[in-house]
């Protein structure tokens, strides 16, 4: 009896420190150990910081002022106009914050951010300086001097007299913005349509006759309500852009699924005909599989080139087509895992339970098989980076009043000898290219089981 | 084995349909009249209506030749109330206005009349002529009738309600001012008695019902395909139509370009296969090793570099009078050309020094990805146990990893190979840009700056086609390398 007692304490022990044991917080240790790809996800924060403190590390107007007794926060603030007022409480001057000239006028304090340029603005006095050359600043009256030490170009100037360190600076988020967005469109199409493909294969998704034919011209009616009779409303907000944008674009996806749903549930009634009811087979790995292969053959720089060369230069569409085109990566990372994992025990065992295949899919499956997608997002995330600078060095797709940092680089074709308009734009993309390869790197190795001592 | 090509060859079909279908739904989104551009020369300025009459006959032969005047696809989804012949309306602008208001409105008959009255009112307004004596009486008769003619012309693009009331307020104004303007007036009055029959009328929800409209054979995507036999042979036959810039047909400007783009792709591709094979190979073989190490921190850092990143530096180090200036920066042959009766080593002697960067550049992206995919297949094939039994049998290292280990890992190499293949015909639209290599690629930056959308659709449909036969090629050459697989 003793003896038994001791070997059940310890088996229980030996549960215990079983439960304790999380295959991700191995994997996170495995992944802090790789020292290049930890210093990388630090790095990402950074870019994360920087990018959100933008508007106070650049910025042309003052953090702060006191200007004819009026304490103002100029770069902070969202009005257009300020009404100043004198010492007795009345108005004395209306400034418009965009057209006043803050840098040179006479404040009793200010402080500057620590680059005192914005993206997108020039400065004629300084075109084509190197970051060590000679700046001149013209004062309030007309005087030239050598340029103060608080407005200096501090990574030099492009042939407009646009600011290097700014245009650097906010293109950060530029450039996390469509890395992240367009990677986060293509996981979500690439993870659903591989976790679908892997998980039934072609013979698990059964359905019936009615429900299937219906779903067909479903899919039509969501379409054509969604897309086709919105057209004109669709192709008018998307040339506006902006919040209203995404509001109908929100709307068409919910008449969409709203649609399809609809007509799903008609195909379920009418399914207890006899003749609707018979089982038919929906082949899901072979569309996908047949879907990524046809994708994968198209040349799809050229394709993304020539789609953003006839649409209106914007950030919403880059993102699309970038996403779009680079969802197959995941979606065949995701579907072999997939294939492994549903045959794994525990799947069984959910199934037999009478779980729902979406409960299993996302509930169960997806958490153990989302390591190798996780991988392919971070190298997708450094390759939708290249490809927007790519496409901004060629001068498309991106509007033409927003700095990014292929634009900066591009500059340097007109003036072959200003090496700042190279290194520096250059650097910070490398950096950003190789902190995600890094990151992706890093993920696969702590990721892999094989690899487990 | 042929029966498997042939197999293959066959599943290129849907493909090659839809690479088809991608570069002509691009193409004919493109924005702007193609036949616009063509006819451009004549100017938009002076008396509308006389200038009108020569470029309308031009519009109208262009649109002929391209193929414009032909319904898009074989079929097309619209509603009920939408006609099937809206494509007839050839000016893109009032194709679209009619759209619009067939979307807002949704009674085409009513539509069709009020679009015929407007056309009805700028014609009579066109053939208006002004006589001496009104033109002695009324000062400045001409410039009004020009602005009244404009506004008619305006009046068929226009879809708004509001825009279009103002447009019928201005002319109404103007009409009543002269005295003999009295039958225009009356078909003024008729068009607008037709808009409000339109919003009297409106019927929306015909667009809530669809309907699909058959075309047959006689539309632009199969003329694109197979030619119409008069003007265009179909890409299928190797005529993508004719550039925009310079109105010559594109089979022609790609024969002409094509030659450079060839060049530095093969030269690149092999020169990459040649230094990344043996530096995988050996990095594998002394696997964390200081070489294998040392490799992949620098091959790491070269795939992650942008491709124009490396050419400027490139450029700023070696092409820069304040640096070293000792190699050419663009261009690939002197800007006098190459000397009179010079033999073709001669050429290439001159060639030479700027050739240099761009293969540089060229071939390093490939060779860092080549490279350390070697290495990785390497790595998984000298763990097998045959290596092992290999050694065992006491072959020497160099047999081991030349023949045993060497070919089994080639497999990722030929996939790389269907990727690298296509690079030929789109070129690197970036590094020809910056050396201004006269080949494919700087064609689709110039078309791109100049709107010459056959070009790049062209150019998108040949390399996903060259895509296609780079990956039945590495197909092949995996049964080569590997006995095992059999497509029999």
């Amino acid at each position: 009896m003793l003896k038994f007692l001791r070997f059940k304490h310890k088996t229980l022990s030996i549960t215990k420190e079983d439960e304790s044991f999380s295959f991700r917080k191995y994997s996170w240790k495995q992944f802090k150990k790789n020292k290049a790809a930890f210093w990388s996800l630090i790095l990402l924060l950074v870019w994360v910081f920087i990018a959100l403190l933008a508007p106070v590390i650049a910025n042309e107007k003052p953090l702060y002022c006191i200007y004819k007794g009026n304490k103002l926060y100029p770069a902070f603030s969202s009005k257009e106009i300020y009404e100043l007022t004198d010492a007795a409480g009345k108005k004395s001057e209306t400034i418009s914050l965009n057209n006043f000239d803050w840098k040179r006028v006479e404040y009793e304090k200010v402080i500057w951010a620590y680059c005192a340029y914005s993206p997108g603005k020039s400065d004629a006095m300084n075109t084509i300086v190197a970051p060590g050359g000679e700046q001149v600043f013209k004062k309030a009256n007309e005087e030239l001097i050598v340029m103060p030490t608080k407005f200096k170009h501090r990574m030099g100037t492009t042939k407009d007299g646009g600011d290097v360190l700014a245009g650097l600076v906010h293109g950060v988020k530029y450039s996390l913005f469509i890395g992240i967005l367009s990677m986060l469109l293509a996981s979500f199409v690439g993870i659903v349509l591989g976790a679908m493909a892997g998980y039934f294969g072609d013979s698990g998704m059964k359905t019936r006759r009615g429900v299937f034919w219906l779903s067909c011209l479903g899919i039509f009616f969501a379409w054509y309500y969604a897309f086709y009779t919105r057209s004109f409303v669709l192709k008018d907000v998307m040339e506006e852009g902006g919040g209203n944008m995404v509001f109908q674009l929100l709307l068409s996806l919910l008449i969409l699924s709203v649609v399809f749903f609809v007509f799903v549930f008609i195909g379920k009634k009418m399914s207890s005909l006899s003749f609707l009811k018979k089982e038919v087979n929906v082949p899901v790995d072979s569309i996908v599989s047949r879907t990524i292969e046809i994708i994968n053959s198209l040349p799809m720089f050229l394709v993304i080139l020539s789609i953003a060369a006839i649409s209106r230069p914007s950030f919403t569409t880059l993102v699309l087509i970038i996403g779009f085109s680079s969802w197959t990566g995941i979606a065949r990372f995701t579907r072999a895992e997939f294939l492994k994992v549903s045959k794994l025990d525990y799947i069984q065992a959910a199934r037999s339970l009478g779980l729902t295949n979406r409960k299993i899919i996302f509930r169960h499956a997806l958490p153990n098989a989302i390591g190798p997608a996780l991988v392919a997002i971070a190298f997708g995330i450094a390759g939708a980076i290249l490809t927007e600078s790519s496409l901004s060095f060629i001068g498309v797709g991106v509007p033409p009043e927003i700095v990014t940092w292929g634009k900066i680089l591009s500059e340097a074709k007109q003036s072959a000898s200003s090496w700042w308009l190279v290194l520096f734009p250059g650097i910070a993309i490398f950096l950003t290219v190789t902190m995600y390869n890094l990151i992706g790197e890093g993920l696969r190795d702590a990721l892999d089981p094989k690899l487990k001592k | 084995m042929f029966k498997y090509i042939g197999k293959r060859i066959l599943l290129f079909i849907p493909t090659l349909f839809i690479i088809t279908l991608l570069g002509f739904v691009i193409a004919i989104n493109a924005p702007g009249d193609p036949v616009e551009k063509l006819v451009s020369s004549a100017t938009q300025t002076g008396d509308l209506a006389s200038n009108n009459s020569a470029q309308k006959e031009q519009k109208l032969f262009w649109r002929k030749k391209l193929g414009l005047d032909l319904p898009v696809f074989y079929m097309a989804v619209s509603s009920l109330s939408r006609p099937d012949t809206l494509y007839k309306v050839y000016e893109k602008e009032e194709n679209q206005a009619l759209e619009r208001l067939i979307t807002e409105y949704g009674n085409w008959s009513e539509i069709s009349a009020y679009y015929l009255s407007c056309h009805r009112l700028y014609d009579s307004l066109a053939s208006f002529k002004p006589d001496t004596t009104m033109l002695k009486e009324f000062a400045g008769l001409d410039e009004q009738l020009n602005q009244l003619r404009f506004e008619s012309l305006a009046l068929s693009a226009a879809y708004e309600g509001e825009v279009i009331a103002s447009k019928f307020k201005k002319m109404n104004d103007v009409l009543a001012k002269y005295p003999f303007f009295k039958s225009i007036e009356k078909q003024l009055k008729q068009t607008e008695t037709h808009f409000a029959g339109i919003k009297a009328n409106s019927s929306v929800w015909k667009n809530y019902i669809p309907a699909i409209d058959f075309y047959g054979v006689k539309n632009q995507y199969h003329r694109w395909l197979f030619g119409d036999g008069e003007f265009s042979k179909g890409i299928f036959r190797f005529d993508f139509g004719i550039s925009y810039q310079t109105k010559m047909p594109i089979s022609e400007v790609i024969k002409t370009k094509i030659g450079w783009s060839l060049l530095f792709t093969c030269l690149s591709v092999f020169l990459a296969y040649l230094i990344s094979i043996p530096i995988g190979v050996r990095a594998a073989q002394k696997r964390g090793g200081l070489f294998d190490r040392a490799s992949s921190l620098v091959l790491f850092m070269l795939y992650s570099l942008p491709g124009f990143f490396v050419a400027f530096l490139l450029m700023l180090l070696l092409a820069n009078p304040n640096m070293f200036s000792v190699l050419p920066a663009s261009g690939v042959k002197p800007a006098e050309g190459y000397p009179e009766g010079a033999s073709f080593f001669e050429c290439v002697k001159i060639s030479l020094p700027y050739v240099i960067l761009p293969l540089i550049c060229y071939t390093y992206s490939s060779f860092a990805f080549l490279a350390r995919i070697m290495r990785g297949a390497m790595v998984d094939v000298i763990e097998q146990d045959y290596i092992r039994t290999a050694r065992a049998k006491g072959l020497t290292e160099k047999k081991v990893t030349w023949k045993h280990a060497f070919r089994n890992s080639l497999f990722p190499i030929i996939t790389v190979f269907a990727s690298i293949f296509p690079m030929a015909i789109g070129g690197s639209v970036i590094l020809e840009t910056i050396f201004t290599i006269p080949g494919m690629g700087l064609e689709v930056f110039n078309a791109i700056t100049f709107q010459n959308y056959p070009m790049i659709i062209a150019i998108t449909t040949l390399t996903g086609f060259l895509t296609l036969v780079g990956i039945l090629i590495s197909d092949i050459l995996y049964a080569v390398v590997d006995p095992r697989i059999s497509y029999s």
